[in-house]
């Protein structure tokens, strides 16, 4: 609301997960990958292993080429797209740690220049001095994750910077040290996968033998260690948050289960790889990193979900607002918002005023300034998919909009904005949709479209635990369910609708819920 | 004017050191960066030129090739050290950055692959450049109009950043990152402004060049002498007409700054203006002399003089184009003192860390090839390649 909202058809969102997603991927081999070189330069020195050394050679050109083009230009592209798409949490970082920022930038610098004079000097230097420059290279890299790794883990788990406000407080948060060591792990095992590919087109079968059962040692044990790193790193992060991953919030639980899935598969086929070197072809490299970075995707996109609906945890909403107010947010807070309007307080809006005319128009700006940091209307997390799977009508989508915070463990920040405010924005979304009207006896579909979001198909949730079996008290009870539970969305379910979802919350209920919530014989019989 | 409001404000985490040591480090590190640029981009452009008027003269067909190793060198450091500016200005002007950035975000998105393929024709160009003159010279033609373009959405950026007035008529015509800043009349001269003087000093690298060959290649050396000297004082001649150009285009109330109105920038003009022309003739005089030293520091010296100054009035440009919504006492200031020495310290260790690199690595000793002669036996790799010969 206080910058202008880039609007990315396809989602911007999308945007970044394609640059990120891959830089990652380069980015931790060029950690890896130089401790890799300077360590295997000196294994084929000692063994008096030329064709290793020629071999290394090739592959330091390719290390180079990879890391120092496509790794150092996706990574400013990462901050070129998030200063496009979340300027507002782009600048509060950039306040917070400019000198980590500075700092990194060192290390940077010094790491590509290591780097080109260590190609460079495959034919001109000492072994020694060679190495030296390996060495200066590697250190420099690792520098630059040490670092980075204390921004990127402050967004997840600020712990008292919150508080306190000061630099290395934010820094060294709560999951800084299980981050790096996970990182390391990630950086190791991508230098022994990244080794196969350049190995795999040799023609020499002894040296490719030779250097994929060395890049399994770097691969395998890193593969390993990434379970307890990872057990660690899960622990830092607060309960509730993780929650998301274990079932609350559809995508992140995906991902979770993704993220250990692929790293089981790589470390398989890494185990193949190991058991039959000779045979290592380009193709089964190739599908050794692409598994390994599907599993790496899936751990940051994991990481980014359980973060959700915060880019800095507690502290920014996704969509730039300030969870609480403070000197200086300019009245960008949700609290604020639900005094002032959205219209009152954000600058890029071209709407000043709602009126019957132009309520869909004023909807579609404040859908803008709102919800599309995550959302598109049609494609990527797009409204009109999500709507036309939910088919809510204008009423319901209406009261949706105040449960936003309490939906898949909190993955939405909560509507901000005035009661008009919210009705425009109601009515834009459904425009979105077309409704194609419920079955009133399909009390299941009732239950998918309305309650599933905030509530699971577990028996220990308050949709089996709290609500009585009697099916008209029952049914009755879903008449105000704000009464229920005053934060709920005042949903109006007709008459047979709610009949149907008791039939269907009493059929997924545990014997012993039915026991325990029957009026009892006594009170029946005080009655 | 639009309401002012329109700017976005300042985040509320303040500054973490005193306004003036970002400016300071804003205005070093970008014109670092900008020496880098223009040496790369005026190395490819020469690189290109000597590549298609090569035919029959084989001095243009080394010179391509001697360019255009150096070219991915000097764009590795125009990135590496344009990391620094693009830090500094997003801590004290990051409310016009991200603004501008945008409305143009889709042609500011393109820098990222424009500049990826073209960083990767110019290694192209590296390795194939010997061998494959002619599709090389291609390569290299397209990777240099991707890195113009790469600047020309920079200009496009850079005025658009410092004209909020029109923002919000772009945004609210189309939110969708497809904007321009082609209607500033400010932008063609501007960037031509740019570009020039890195074709200029593309002609300072040959002349550089000349003088490391100067000993040992005379004849080579003299072409080069000659052809970079030309280059630089005929792309400097050019900048006289398109630095006017430039300046009228300024509003008049800006444009006046270097005319009186701030004494500052009045100075640095005329330091400008005098140290260009001092340049040409001096560059000319070691031309007609054959005197390499005077053309490759003395001429470098004034060159380097005229860029800082040329820096500093871009910076007080930028300033009075913001002063109706942008001062310095507008921020909160709370300097980070745990973290800022770190920094400096490590700033410090780094510079002497790379200086010592480079100086191992040779590069400090002339024309000597880097230690090739110092230890013969050294290589392991080039010894397996001759004992898989035997």
């Amino acid at each position: 609301m206080n910058y202008p909202i880039w609007d990315v058809s396809f989602g911007a969102g999308l945007l970044i997960a394609l640059v990120a997603g891959l830089h990652v991927f380069v980015s931790h081999f060029a950690v890896g990958g130089g401790l890799f070189l300077v360590l295997t330069e000196r294994k084929a020195i000692k063994n008096h292993d030329h064709a290793l050394l020629n071999w290394l050679k090739a592959h330091t050109k390719f290390f180079v080429l990879l890391t120092v083009v496509y790794g150092a230009v996706s990574g400013v592209g990462i901050w070129f797209t998030i200063g496009l798409i979340s300027p507002t949490a782009t600048s509060d970082l950039i306040h917070i740690f400019v000198w980590g920022w500075a700092i990194e930038w060192v290390f940077f610098f010094v790491e590509i220049t290591a780097a080109l004079l260590y190609l460079a000097g495959w034919d001109k230097l000492s072994p020694k001095l060679h190495q030296w420059y390996g060495w200066i290279y590697f250190w420099a890299a690792f520098a630059s994750l040490v670092v980075i790794n204390g921004i990127i883990t402050f967004m997840l788990t600020p712990g008292s910077w919150l508080d306190v406000h000061k630099f290395w407080i934010g820094f060294f948060n709560p999951t800084y040290w299980p981050s790096l060591f996970f990182r390391s792990a990630i950086c190791i095992a991508l230098a022994g996968i990244y080794a196969l590919i350049t190995a795999s087109v040799l023609k020499d079968k002894d040296l490719k033998a030779r250097i994929v059962r060395w890049g399994a040692l770097w691969t395998i044990p890193s593969l390993l260690a990434l379970i307890p790193f990872g057990y660690w790193y899960i622990r830092e992060v607060p309960a509730a948050l993780f929650l998301s991953a274990r079932g609350l919030m559809p995508t992140a639980t995906h991902y979770a289960f993704l993220a250990w899935s692929l790293l089981a598969v790589t470390f398989i086929l890494m185990l193949l790889a190991l058991f039959t070197p000779r045979r290592m072809h380009l193709v089964f490299a190739l599908v050794i990193g692409l598994v390994a970075l599907g599993a790496m995707d899936s751990f940051e996109f994991v990481r980014e979900d359980v973060r959700k609906p915060f880019v800095i945890e507690n502290y920014l909403y996704d969509n730039s607002l300030y969870a609480a107010a403070m000197p200086g947010d300019g009245g960008f807070t949700v609290d604020n918002l639900n005094t002032v309007g959205v219209l009152h307080s954000a600058a890029w809006i071209d709407q000043r005023t709602i009126t019957a005319e132009n309520q869909i128009a004023v909807g579609h700006e404040i859908f803008r300034v709102e919800c599309q940091a995550c959302h598109t209307a049609n494609s990527y997390r797009g409204i009109h998919q999500l709507l036309e799977q939910r088919q809510w009508d204008p009423t319901t989508t209406r009261a949706m909009l105040s449960g936003l915070a309490l939906m898949h463990n909190g993955v939405m920040p909560p509507f901000a904005g005035t009661d008009p405010e919210r009705d425009a924005l109601a009515a834009y979304l459904n425009t979105l949709q077309t409704i194609t009207p419920t079955p009133a006896t399909d009390g299941k579909l009732i239950y998918q479209n309305n309650c599933s979001m905030c509530h699971q198909d577990h028996p220990n949730d308050q949709f089996f635990t709290s609500i009585v079996t009697d099916p008209k008290a029952a049914a009755d009870s879903f008449k105000d369910l704000t009464s229920i539970f005053p934060l709920m969305p005042d949903i109006k379910l007709n008459e047979p609708q709610r009949t149907a979802l008791v039939q269907y919350l009493n059929t997924q209920r545990p014997p012993a819920q039915h026991a325990q919530n029957q009026p009892s014989p006594a009170a029946e019989g005080g009655k | 004017m639009i309401d002012p409001s329109i700017v976005p404000i300042v985040d509320p985490n303040p500054l973490p050191a005193p306004y003036w040591l970002f400016k300071l480090l804003l205005l070093v590190t970008f014109t670092l960066h900008i020496i880098a640029m223009n040496f790369m981009l005026g190395g490819a452009f020469l690189a290109v030129v000597a590549r298609f008027t090569s035919k029959g003269k084989e001095f243009r067909n080394r010179i391509f090739l001697d360019l255009a190793k150096k070219v991915p060198v000097f764009l590795a450091a125009t990135i590496t050290i344009g990391i620094a500016p693009l830090l500094f200005v997003q801590a004290i002007y990051g409310q016009y950055f991200y603004t501008s950035t945008i409305l143009i975000a889709w042609p500011w998105f393109l820098i990222l692959v424009l500049l990826c393929i073209a960083y990767y024709g110019f290694y192209y160009v590296v390795y194939n450049g010997q061998r494959r003159p002619g599709p090389a010279g291609i390569v290299l033609l397209v990777s240099l109009t991707f890195v113009l373009i790469v600047g020309f959405i920079q200009s496009n950026n850079v005025t658009l950043m410092q004209t909020p007035a029109h923002w919000a008529a772009k945004y609210f015509a189309s939110p969708t990152g497809w904007s321009n800043n082609l209607s500033d009349p400010t932008l063609i001269p501007r960037y031509l402004h740019f570009v020039t003087s890195a074709i200029a000093v593309g002609g300072m690298l040959l002349v550089l060049l000349a003088l490391a060959r100067w000993k040992s290649d005379r004849e080579y050396a003299t072409y080069l002498f000659q052809y970079g000297g030309k280059s630089f004082m005929y792309a400097t001649m050019a900048q006289f007409i398109i630095g006017t150009w430039f300046l009228v285009t300024i509003p008049r109330n800006l444009r006046m700054i270097f005319m009186g109105d701030n004494p500052l920038a009045s100075v640095l003009f005329i330091i400008g203006i005098l140290g260009t022309i001092a340049a040409i003739f001096l560059m000319s005089n070691a031309i007609r002399k054959q005197n390499i030293r005077v053309a490759a520091y003395g001429v470098s010296g004034l060159l380097a003089v005229v860029i800082i100054t040329m820096i500093i009035m871009r910076d007080i440009l930028r300033d009075a184009y913001l002063e109706p919504y942008f001062h310095p006492h507008q921020f909160a200031v709370k300097t980070q003192w745990a973290v800022l020495p770190v920094f400096l310290v490590l700033f410090l260790a780094g510079v002497g860390l790379w200086l010592l690199m480079l100086k191992r690595y040779g590069l400090f000793s002339g024309n000597k090839p880097p230690l090739a002669d110092t230890t013969p036996t050294a290589n392991a790799a080039a010894e397996t390649e001759v004992e898989l010969v035997h």
